[in-house]
């Protein structure tokens, strides 16, 4: 495979591998470098290590409710967004009316999953360009989300808190105070991580003008959430499409600016995931603000789940971008089908677009700044 | 020259920032764990390992009909007659042994989904999560509180009093047959004595021994 050097001197391509075992893949991912020299000429994704077959086990588990978990399993860095995205395709299908409670429970959880995800996104990005220091300060404030949750669904990482209709359980009694004290310590951290990383020499200098990803590129893709954003487009489901309770809060949609070099390039990606942080904390403290505090978050929940025959397209806004179900179903206990629309397969499909001509030492940034999780690629 | 100068700086500033900040952490509070001397305390709902409080469990399969991926494995005997298995602390009645009530904590994946369909909430997870194993198969909690031998002996009981029910069940549907059958040959026999009067009467053999509804 190794040919650098033909017989009469000419210069040849030299194919690599990188992944599956790669650390700065994000979980199993394997890319396959054409390169000449330290340019890279051609990428091509591998994907399917982590394959489990989601949508299959959908179709065959013979019950709605036993699905969730799995979605929870798709992206594993953003369990709540994915339950929410599921729970909500199923009730626009069933027209559920749920209680307010449950609506405010949702949207709090969801957007401290948000946050815990862009720290994981960003210190594994930082990690990957050689920052460790902030990596493990970032995990020190996920660990505090991650506690929380664990106060309320009993798991860290994989809730299955989301039921179609409600909750699994209600919430703590102190999940209020709980929440607001996360807040409060949370905000400074964001100026440290900008003192540490966002403005930090070195990083841009990594970052900047390294993987430019134009708008209309990006739209020709599809690409959503911040990748979208991070291009200067703003588009955020949460404000053009609104689902759950969002069109009551007041947020802002980051975008991409081209401050440090050229718009839509991985520093604009990646600081758009860091001011998403504070605009999730803003609706954080709206919703704690508006949440009622007593209320049966179990009522609305079928005792089973009959649903008509028919079919339905939910979208929602997951850390990683335009999260979509597609349910099809035709009168029977399981879904006749599942189709998840993962905005990290799209993401990964924009790789080879973006890292054409770049250096190969790039190329773990450009990844980093794409944010995938293998698990929602594959599914 | 200026530029050179500028970036000069920002590098310098940057770095010192960095320092700064991981100095404060340096000498700020400790986050972590010296796991095996110190523990985490657990919430108490958290979702770590499964228990069965077998005396209140009522046989219902439920949770084994609510788990996605098939690990709780339960088998039970009907009991008989002559034992009364008592309620359950919630006041259901209890009419099944429970001779396998098996869960193969390698197979699960904590999803809760068990939990919560149970009638007697018997089924529940526990904060316990130092089970580690070398041998998989030890992994498998038998939560059923019957040795081998009562098993064995419930279940032949329990068939004994299933055979016996089918006999009886048997001989009861016999015996209603018998008596079925009877009725309906003495009505035939009615039915034809009536109909020889009608025709004596009308002076002419009926085709049917029906008799008419209109008159
Ligand atoms: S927790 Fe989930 S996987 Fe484990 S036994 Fe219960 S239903 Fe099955
Ligand atoms: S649901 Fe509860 S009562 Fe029914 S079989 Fe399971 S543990 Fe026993």
């Amino acid at each position: 495979m190794i040919e650098l050097i033909s017989d009469t001197g000419e210069r040849r391509e030299m194919t690599i591998n990188m992944g599956p075992q790669h650390p700065s893949t994000h979980g199993v991912l394997r890319l396959e470098l054409v390169l000449d020299g330290e340019i890279i000429k051609k990428v091509k994704p591998h994907i399917g290590y982590l394959h489990r077959c989601f949508e299959k086990y959908a179709e065959e588990v013979g019950d709605y409710a036993k699905v969730i978990p799995y979605t929870d399993r798709m992206d594993y860095v953003s369990a709540m967004n994915q339950e929410h995205g599921y729970v909500l395709a199923l009730e626009r299908m069933l027209e559920l009316e749920l209680p307010e409670r449950v609506e405010h429970i949702r949207v709090i959880v969801a957007e401290m999953q948000r946050i815990a995800s862009h720290l994981l996104g960003i210190g594994a990005f930082g990690l990957d360009l050689g920052a460790f220091s902030p990596f493990l300060y970032l995990f020190t404030e996920r660990e505090k989300i991650l506690d929380i949750f664990e106060k309320i669904s009993g798991a860290r990482l994989l809730y299955n808190y989301m039921a179609v209709g409600g909750l699994m359980r209600d919430v703590h009694p102190e999940f209020k105070t709980d929440v607001a004290e996360f807040v409060k310590t949370f905000r400074p951290k964001i100026k440290e991580l900008d003192d540490l990383l966002s403005y930090n020499r070195i990083f841009i200098k990594r970052t900047a003008n390294v993987g430019v990803l134009p708008v209309e590129v990006a739209l020709n893709y599809a690409a959503s959430g911040p990748v979208l954003r991070g291009s200067g487009m703003k588009w955020d489901l949460r404000r053009n499409d609104p689902y759950s309770i969002y069109d009551r809060f007041e947020f802002d949609i980051p975008v991409g600016e081209g401050e440090m070099g050229t718009l839509g390039d991985c520093w604009d990606r990646y600081i758009v995931r860091v001011r998403e942080m504070e605009q999730s904390l803003r609706i954080i403290e709206q919703a704690l603000d508006s949440m009622p505090d007593e209320g049966d978050v179990m009522q609305a929940i079928p005792k089973r789940i009959r649903m008509k025959e028919g079919e339905v397209y939910v979208r929602t806004e997951s850390p990683r971008g335009e999260l979509g179900y597609f349910i099809a179903s035709n009168n029977s206990a399981s879904p006749h089908r599942v189709k998840a629309r993962a905005p990290s397969f799209v993401h990964l499909c924009l790789l080879p677009a973006i890292s054409k001509g770049s250096l190969i030492a790039d190329m773990v940034a450009i990844v980093g700044s794409i944010d995938i999780v293998l698990g929602e690629v594959d599914r | 020259m200026l530029t050179v100068v500028k970036q000069g700086w920002s590098t310098f500033k940057s770095i010192f920032t960095g320092m700064g900040i991981t100095i404060r952490h340096f000498f700020g509070p400790s986050v972590t764990l010296q796991y095996p001397d110190e523990k985490m305390e657990l919430p108490e709902n958290s979702r770590a390992k499964l228990y069965v409080n077998i005396d209140d469990c009522i046989g219902c399969f439920l949770c084994a009909r609510a788990c996605p991926v098939n690990c709780i494995d339960i088998e039970t005997a009907p009991a008989t007659a002559d034992v009364d298995l008592g309620k359950t602390s919630t006041g259901n009645p209890k009419r099944f042994w429970l001779t396998r009530f098996d869960i193969d904590m390698a197979k699960c994946m904590y999803c809760d989904l068990c939990v919560h369909p149970c009638p007697t909430n018997c089924i529940y997870m526990v904060p316990d999560y130092e089970y580690s194993e070398f041998d998989r198969s030890n992994l498998i909690y038998s939560f059923s509180n019957l040795v081998p031998e009562q098993v064995a002996d419930v279940k032949e009981k329990a068939e004994a009093e299933a055979e016996e029910k089918k006999r009886q069940r048997e001989e009861m549907q016999k015996a209603k047959a018998e008596a079925a059958r009877k009725k309906k040959e003495m009505e035939a026999k009615k039915e034809e004595e009536r109909s020889e009067k009608d025709g004596k009467e009308k002076g002419r053999a009926p085709s049917k021994p029906e008799n008419d509804g209109g008159e």
